[in-house]
């Protein structure tokens, strides 16, 4: 009798991590409900983060089945790309026993998406990668093929290992795949505003630089809860800046678009790309000041270079 | 560079700080200021005053703590975590980003109670 072991010459990694293209509902539901439905029937816990359109659509033909997908709306939770990773696909992966394959639907990228926003959606879709090397979930990362333009297209066959060109048929390698150079072409240089109020701070000011953001918040139509945030996010960033950021930045603050950002460059530079996008454990000490801002803001844009570092964010009024 | 905004610090004035005083008729203190980086000694002092201090209840009145940063927020939520059993915290009256940072990182601390 002959006995045949199995010996994979390398080990492939258990996270998988597709594109799926849609033209259509029915698309839409042949490439998604039968991933929830298979996770479902292996006892995998399953996730759908999706724009809300998407998520009515989904839990309709989901029918009794919606009541066992933990499902999100995508616009709300994942408004800001990056705190897609810590606070929607870590945190529901995090909370399941470990080993367990997970399987989620990730929506980040869907039409309506601004010129603002698609760069840190771009960034965020190839950080994944990295964010979830070796472990055993599979995030489905839906297109809308019909709507979005092509170079979103086109980006997403490099930021997914596998793609799935349409409806129910099957996924196939993508040639394209190049993460790293994503988040490097998207590491795009942030332009000064031209009437920002604009301070710069050091160690001894950094109480004067978050009321002077308040200050300004305020003035630009601020109030409550998001004055609060816009404090607590300035704060981080200039200590930051303090800290490990060369000693010193300059803040600005101004509004745009009905939108008040907020802005802190100094001369640090970004080494560790994930900054931010890792959920803390309770026991750490510091290292949450980035993670708070992401989850605190609208949008934030990172651009990091041998000049230094510029880190922009978006509050709502 | 001009900016547009009053403060109330002037230029080269005095810095933030973190006054402490205890509290009467209860085991605790009262504090006022502001936590963030140039306070977060007096505040490490404080929590850990807090600590080692006797047994049972022990009180933050912090109504006139006008800010506390998310490494201030840290700290309070690590003392917390080394309180013998029995013990807790009282936090009154915080300002809203504390109450927000400990909602967000250490959700149903048992030590810590946040009163308005």
């Amino acid at each position: 009798m002959r006995t045949t072991t199995a010996t994979p010459d390398v080990t492939p990694d258990p996270f998988v991590h597709p594109a799926l293209f849609y033209r259509s509902d029915r698309e839409y539901l042949d490439g998604t409900v039968p991933f929830v439905r298979e996770g479902l029937a292996a006892g995998e816990p399953v996730a759908a983060a999706v724009p809300g359109d998407r998520l009515r659509l989904l839990r309709d033909a989901l029918g009794a089945d919606a009541r066992r997908v933990r499902l999100l709306d995508m616009r709300e939770a994942g408004r800001n790309p990056g705190r897609i990773i810590p606070g929607v696909l870590r945190a529901f992966a995090d909370a399941q026993p470990a080993g367990q394959r997970v399987r989620i639907i990730g929506e980040p990228v869907w039409a309506g998406r601004s010129a603002s926003e698609y760069p840190a959606c771009v960034q965020h879709e190839a950080l994944i990668n990295a964010a979830f090397r070796g472990r055993t979930v599979t995030i489905l990362c839906p297109y809308d093929a019909a709507r979005l333009p092509g170079h979103v297209l086109e980006d997403a066959h490099a930021t997914h290992p596998t793609v799935i060109p349409g409806g129910s048929r099957p996924a196939r390698h993508s040639e394209a795949y190049a993460p790293d150079a994503i988040v490097a072409r998207y590491n795009e240089p942030l332009p000064l505003a031209p009437d920002a109020m604009t301070f710069p701070f050091v160690a001894d000011s950094l109480p004067e630089a978050r009321h002077a953001a308040t200050d300004e918040g305020r003035r630009l139509g601020l109030t409550g809860t998001v004055l609060d945030d816009l404090a607590l996010a300035t704060a981080e960033l200039t200590t930051n800046s303090v800290l490990h950021g060369g000693g010193s930045g300059v803040l600005r603050v101004w509004g745009e678009d009905g939108r008040v950002l907020c802005e802190v460059r100094d001369a640090g530079r970004f080494t560790d790309p994930l900054a931010g996008r890792r959920p803390a454990s309770r026991d750490q000490r510091g290292g949450r000041g980035l993670l708070m801002v992401n989850l605190l803001a609208d949008l934030v844009r990172v651009h990091t270079g041998d000049e230094g570092t510029t880190i922009r964010c978006w509050f709502s009024r | 560079m001009g900016s547009r905004h009053r403060t109330p610090y002037g230029p080269g004035g005095p810095g933030p700080s973190l006054t402490v005083r205890p509290l009467e008729g209860c085991r605790g203190i009262r504090a006022a200021g502001e936590v963030g980086l140039a306070t977060h000694m007096i505040w490490e002092r404080v929590l850990e005053q807090a600590v080692r201090e006797g047994e049972g209840v022990y009180y933050l009145e912090l109504s006139e703590v006008t800010f506390v940063d998310v490494a201030g927020a840290g700290a309070l939520a690590a003392a917390a975590g080394r309180l013998g059993a029995g013990r807790r915290l009282v936090v009154r009256r915080p300002p809203p980003a504390l109450r927000r940072v400990l909602e967000t990182f250490w959700p149903g601390l048992p030590t810590i109670e946040v009163t308005t």
